[in-house]
């Protein structure tokens, strides 16, 4: 029980610290998420993503910045406090604990730059397509793009976590 | 496809999604910018339900579809 509560305290104190991280950071602190996501969406989207001090990333031939609020952050927030509470009932130890407690840190992050690196792909893509979706502008396509997105993924984490946890249980049985 | 079982599926995804962009920003004082905010909260609130019952839609949809074919083909 006393475990239990140490990684409740532990999740939100880890989900306190990115979101003061996040608020408080420029740019150029989120190096850490910011670079290995330009260069996803470079490798996805061929364009050329160049660091811009205080700025973020610039894909100068597509007129694209990638800057802070796309970090990503949020997602890797919810990312990670929703895998926590998915394997909750796994935890027996400290040991576990602390093994939960890594490995949703760890696929949070992997995840957030995944969906991010596929969430900025697709909106490149509608700001060169503007007739894809007419009835909107460019500002609530944006909005709109990046709800469905995050939140499918969400799902779709969700789901395969579930499927492995399953796998996993009916293997030690 | 049931759509009450569904949004019972996806609660856990949705809970931490609304926590994420409607709670904490709350908490953190967003409600006094605004429209802004808003807007924003409205869009969050909607948009994930609607797509939950979307795909259910496009999901049965295919079944049916799929089901007809299949039952011609054999």
């Amino acid at each position: 029980m006393k475990t239990k509560l140490a990684v409740v305290a532990a999740t939100l104190l880890i989900v306190w610290g990115l979101k003061r991280h996040y608020s408080d950071a420029r740019a150029d602190d989120l190096w850490w998420i910011l670079t290995p996501t330009a260069h996803l969406v470079g490798v996805v989207t061929g364009a050329t993503f160049t660091f811009q001090p205080g700025e973020g990333y610039f894909a100068r031939d597509r007129l694209f910045l990638i800057e802070k609020s796309c970090a990503g952050i949020n997602f890797m927030i919810a990312a990670f406090g929703m895998l926590v509470f998915a394997l909750f009932h796994r935890i027996w130890s400290v040991t576990s604990a602390a093994r939960l407690l890594g490995a949703s840190l760890i696929a949070s992050y992997l995840a957030a730059v995944a969906v991010n690196t596929a969430r900025i792909a697709l909106a490149m893509w509608l700001a060169a397509h503007p007739a894809a979706l007419p009835a909107f502008n460019a500002a609530d396509v944006h909005r709109l793009e990046g709800i469905v997105v995050y939140f499918g993924s969400l799902v779709l984490l969700y789901e395969l976590v579930q499927r492995l946890d399953r796998r996993g249980c009916s293997v030690t049985r | 496809m049931n759509v009450f079982r569904v949004f019972r599926r996806t609660a856990v995804p949705l809970a931490s999604y609304y926590a994420v962009t409607l709670a904490l920003p709350l908490a953190n004082g967003a409600a006094e910018s605004g429209p802004a905010f808003v807007e924003h909260a409205l869009a969050v609130l909607i948009v994930p339900p609607v797509v939950i019952v979307f795909a259910c839609a496009v999901h049965t949809i295919r079944r049916a579809i799929w089901g007809t074919v299949w039952d011609l083909g054999t």
